[in-house]
């Protein structure tokens, strides 16, 4: 980590420079509308739409990646696959690639 | 001394999850809970585990409060909320015409990093906006005070009792999310009296119990983690 990084704390206005959210994607075929995923996300970035579909919210979605609208998902539609990151003073130091838990 | 039986087996490699390892990797945060109330008896015994739980020189200075009365409940979110209001008012740059906000919010990530993490920041945002709850209609709320005089870091203390605790409600099919928004009723005048809380005390943290809307339980993707792995031959490699 640079001195500049450590000065520099990250801002939610610069999204994607200082900031990368968590990101899901979800399969709209297999999505019921339950609204399951909505009520477990801890950063209110899912809702319901009108037309009984899951998305994430437009703007600015605050997704930590942390998993659990996967994991509640009746239909398994959700996936996730952009993990929160910062990029200057808050970053995540030695991390590899996400896996699933592994049998050594 | 000869080799004795011992109740627990090592696993071979590659051989399935053991039911603890189940527990553990199968355990997400709930914030979907059902109107139903626990059992006391199973709360009693989920306080039970916590008791047995290994503690820096044996000093199990943890205190528990359990609160189950809906009403309350609802008045202690309503005091972390109205914290998160003004919190907010204060430092959210992110709302339309905050952007005059951002040097007073970066201020504080400066001086309290932990508390104005982004995360909880954002999290902050929400519970004030009233897009997030607090302790997501849970029936049942166990705060987590530690002792400051105890031997050690009260935190890392009740972090094991806790994770006692949230494991075994787990293993009973019973949901749990750790709280920690709770702090704020620790320096809220009129809550400090309702609970209790006085020196040596000090509110760390809360967990919300009951049982879960839909199945959260499941296995997901995580970051691996660098570990510096000093061999036995004197090699050094980095595992992930």
């Amino acid at each position: 980590m640079t001195r500049k990084d450590r000065r520099h704390i990250e801002s939610f206005l610069s999204v994607g420079e200082d900031v990368t959210l968590g990101m899901v994607i979800i399969d709209q075929d297999k999505c019921k509308g339950c609204g399951f995923c909505a009520a477990a996300c801890a950063a209110a970035a899912l809702e319901i739409t009108a037309d009984k579909k899951c998305r994430m919210v437009e703007e600015m979605p605050f997704c930590i990646s942390c998993g659990d609208c996967v994991a509640i998902c009746p239909e398994d539609a959700i996936e996730l696959t952009e993990f929160i990151q910062f990029h200057r003073f808050f970053r995540y130091l030695d991390r590899g690639e996400p896996e699933q838990p592994r049998k050594f | 001394m000869g080799e004795e039986e011992t109740k627990f087996k090592p696993p071979e490699s590659g051989a399935d999850f053991n039911l603890v390892e189940d527990v553990i990797y199968g355990r997400r945060s709930v914030r979907y809970y059902k109107k139903k109330q626990v059992p006391e008896y199973m709360v009693r015994r989920i306080l039970e585990t916590a008791r047995f739980a290994p503690s820096a020189g044996n000093g199990q200075t943890w205190k528990f409060i359990v609160a189950r009365d809906k009403k309350m409940i609802d008045e202690m979110s309503e005091a972390v909320i109205n914290v998160c209001k003004r919190a907010k008012k204060f430092a959210d740059y992110i709302e339309p015409g905050g952007e005059k906000k951002e040097w007073r919010a970066k201020m504080l990530m400066r001086r309290m990093p932990n508390m104005f993490h982004p995360i909880p920041f954002g999290a902050m945002k929400f519970i004030a906006e009233g897009k997030l709850g607090v302790w997501h209609g849970a029936p049942t709320v166990i705060l987590l005070l530690g002792d400051k005089r105890c031997p050690g870091d009260p935190a890392i203390d009740i972090g094991i009792a806790g994770q006692n605790m949230v494991l075994t409600a787990h293993s009973y099919g019973l949901g749990t999310c750790w709280v920690s928004f709770a702090t704020p009723l620790g320096m809220n005048r009129k809550w400090k009296k309702v609970l209790g809380i006085r020196y040596p005390y000090k509110l760390v943290t809360s967990i919300a119990l009951g049982y879960p809307r839909g199945n959260p339980d499941g296995y997901v993707k995580r970051e691996t983690q660098a570990v510096d792995w000093f061999s036995e031959d004197g090699t050094f490699k980095v595992v992930y």
